[in-house]
């Protein structure tokens, strides 16, 4: 058996590096393979694990949760595996293990810190059996392949059902999650924000508006964004619990920060969403029984360059690249691109591959009336569906241009635009255009 | 003139971004110069039909669908009486099945308004697909995206069309939705109105020439960008 295993990895290794000598993003097919030949191989590896085993779950910032967690347990000097690129489904799983196996096809890590797909988490969980879960948020997204949000919520709480002894670290503030963790009987930590940071006047769509323990209507004293805020049910008691880790004075503008314990961090990031990811880290490092002293000296330092709130500069333009992809994240993006007064362009690329989810009908469940602001200069779309997002502005009165090509879309706004340029894209946009703004940047040397 | 569109219960049934459906009626009345308000009725609230020109029903989960059901007692008769004095109604997907007599889940059955002589039980598995109808009422083909458990039979009624290509109201009979004095129904989202002009217009002159009269037209828009958005899918999916 041991030698199948190291076939396994052996095989995989060689596949992966395969896959990037090509520039191709198949660290999947690496564990697809390593499954073929040895099927026990994710137990086997997650069990010599020393420590302990997180995994991220959630609608939005798993990715960004899941390497800042990384990269703090990496910064209190532990060996940790990570899938990295967030290839969340279990072929992306088992790559991250077989991948970060030694050649004798053993592991050598601490911790692990896996972000796992809600629906996949049936299929990875029973595997690793994670010591802590964080849990995000829940929002709306990809209905045609998730189906409705209670169907997702079914399946996690029956997979947080099946650890018991897991520890939930989770989103206080988000009525969906906190509900979830409470009701599963799990031990929960929780964080969240406790005072309002932004003045929410949009029209957003709201999830669970109705208590899911009795069904009567939650009442709100605020809203963060969505229906992240401060709930009670007037019927049974059901409240937002208290949090154990509170992010207070909270700044948001060109770059973040706040106090928790007492302890001042800040980011050079932009998006409020931002102060959820780094307190779900923070949350977790320190869950872990760590004091977290160098976690502020790791968040200057990071820079995961996956296209999430990636900085290009190209030809005296400055880019900003972000993912966007589902109502409650572009929602997210549009106040972070506002938050930016000075005149800039935006590109929006919409692709309706299957990882996007094949239904784009969730367009006209953005705010996009707020890009209607005399610092947009100009808004071009993209992608395979650009057809419909330039309907969609034209529906709020906001003009577009067409240009179906992403390449063609950022060299001619560079060429004549502001010198200050967005781009927004969603799921399997976000890989080739990173791949572009990188050779547009390699050109200029 | 003006138009006063009811959406019901958006708090319950607001899936597959039916705001974009209500933001459309808006628009193609305001552009011509037509006054166009809409008012929001959530699930506590009294629905008076008098005041309302169009009304819109939307999707919902089928967990959400179960808590409008006992809501829907309450309006069932004002409804009635609303949709045989020809007044306007455009119901999508929950909605549609909500027209009927039932929708039997494994779950339960779900006691509809009984304003068309239909019904719906669900189904092995869920019709995910884009869509595209040829209609009778319309030039331009209809283009959406459907996403139900549900198969809907509806008997002697009108279809709304022909499926071109997708599943249709129960994946076999080859047709979609539903036409009934100025009620249309369909398992159509995506939203449903932006890519069809047509059907849009259709719903806009129905309520206006029952409020004002036979007489009334409307003006022309410039639909370039709705019918190149439509004939992006058709050439897709159909070509």
């Amino acid at each position: 058996m041991k030698i199948r295993r190291i076939a396994a990895v052996w095989a995989a290794k060689t596949a992966g590096f395969v896959c990037k000598k090509m520039g191709r993003q198949g660290v999947t097919w690496a564990g697809k393979i390593a499954l073929k030949i040895y099927p026990p191989i994710l137990k086997e590896l997650a069990a010599e694990v020393r420590k302990d085993i997180f995994a991220v779950c959630g609608t939005n910032g798993k990715t960004t949760t899941n390497n800042m967690l990384c990269a703090a347990l990496e910064a209190e000097g532990q060996k940790v595996i990570c899938n990295h690129t967030g290839s969340n489904m279990l072929n992306g799983v088992v790559a991250a293990f077989v991948l970060g196996a030694k050649l004798n096809g053993h592991m050598d890590a601490d911790y692990a810190c896996i972000e796992a797909d809600e629906a996949s988490t049936k299929y990875i969980f029973p595997q690793i059996s994670p010591d802590y879960m964080v849990l995000t948020n829940l929002f709306r997204d990809q209905l045609d392949r998730y189906g409705e949000i209670d169907i997702t919520m079914n399946i996690l709480e029956t997979m947080i059902r099946s650890v018991p002894e897991m520890k939930v670290i989770v989103n206080g503030d988000d009525a969906l999650s906190a509900y979830l963790a409470m009701d599963s009987g799990n031990p929960c930590v929780f964080y969240g924000i406790s005072r309002p940071v932004m003045k929410n006047e949009t029209n957003e769509i709201r999830e669970g508006r109705f208590c899911k323990k009795c069904g009567a209507r939650l009442e709100y004293s605020f809203y963060h964004y969505s229906q992240l805020g401060d709930y009670s049910c007037p019927q049974c008691g059901f409240k937002r619990p208290l949090p154990d880790y509170d992010a207070e004075d909270v700044q948001v503008g060109d770059r973040l920060s706040f106090r928790v314990e007492n302890r001042l961090i800040s980011a050079n990031y932009k998006g409020f969403y931002n102060v959820y990811n780094i307190l779900a880290a923070y949350a977790g490092v320190r869950t872990a029984g760590f004091q977290a002293e160098h976690f502020t000296d790791m968040l200057k330092k990071f820079n995961p360059e996956n296209g999430r709130m990636e900085q290009f500069r190209i030809q005296g333009t400055g880019i900003l690249l972000n993912l966007a992809k589902n109502p409650a994240g572009f929602n997210q993006n549009i106040s972070a691109v506002m938050q930016d007064p000075s005149p800039k362009d935006v590109i929006i690329a919409i692709n309706d591959n299957a990882q996007d989810g094949i239904d784009i009908s969730w367009l006209w469940d953005v705010d996009f009336d707020r890009f209607g602001e005399e610092s947009i200069r100009s808004i071009t779309v993209s992608g395979i569906r650009c057809q419909d997002m330039r309907l969609r502005l034209k529906y709020v009165d906001i003009p577009s241009i067409l240009e179906p090509d992403v390449e063609k879309a950022i060299r001619d706004r560079i060429k004549d635009g502001t010198g200050n340029l967005y781009v927004l894209v969603n799921y399997t946009a976000l890989f080739s255009t990173r791949s572009i703004l990188k050779k547009l940047e390699g050109e200029q040397k | 003139m003006k138009l006063t569109i009811g959406h019901l219960y958006p708090d319950l049934l607001n899936l597959y971004g039916d705001r974009g459906n209500i933001q459309c009626l808006m628009k193609r009345c305001q552009w011509r110069g037509i006054e166009a308000e809409t008012i929001a009725f959530e699930s506590n609230d009294r629905v008076d039909f008098s005041g309302l020109d169009i009304v819109l029903l939307g999707g919902g989960s089928d967990r959400e669908q179960m808590l409008v059901c006992e809501k829907l007692k309450e309006i069932r008769d004002d409804f009635k009486s609303y949709v045989e004095s020809d007044g306007v109604v455009i119901a999508i997907c929950g909605g549609y099945q909500l027209l009927g007599k039932y929708y039997k889940t494994d779950q339960g059955t779900i006691t509809g308004l009984e304003l068309v002589d239909m019904y719906t039980e669900q189904g092995e598995g869920r019709l995910i697909h884009n869509i595209v109808l040829k209609s009778e009422l319309f030039d331009m083909p209809i283009v959406g995206f459907e996403n139900h458990g549900g198969r809907t039979c509806i008997q002697n009624n009108k279809p709304l069309g022909k499926v071109l290509t997708g599943a249709g109201n129960d994946g076999t009979s080859g047709y979609e939705g539903v036409v009934y004095r100025n009620v249309i129904g369909t398992y159509l989202h995506g939203p449903l109105l932006p890519k069809n002009p047509q059907l849009a217009d259709w719903l806009i002159l129905r309520a206006l020439k029952k409020k004002y009269g036979e007489e009334v037209e409307l003006t022309d828009l410039d639909d370039t960008q709705e019918k190149e958005a439509n004939d992006y899918i058709y050439k897709r999916f159909v070509k």
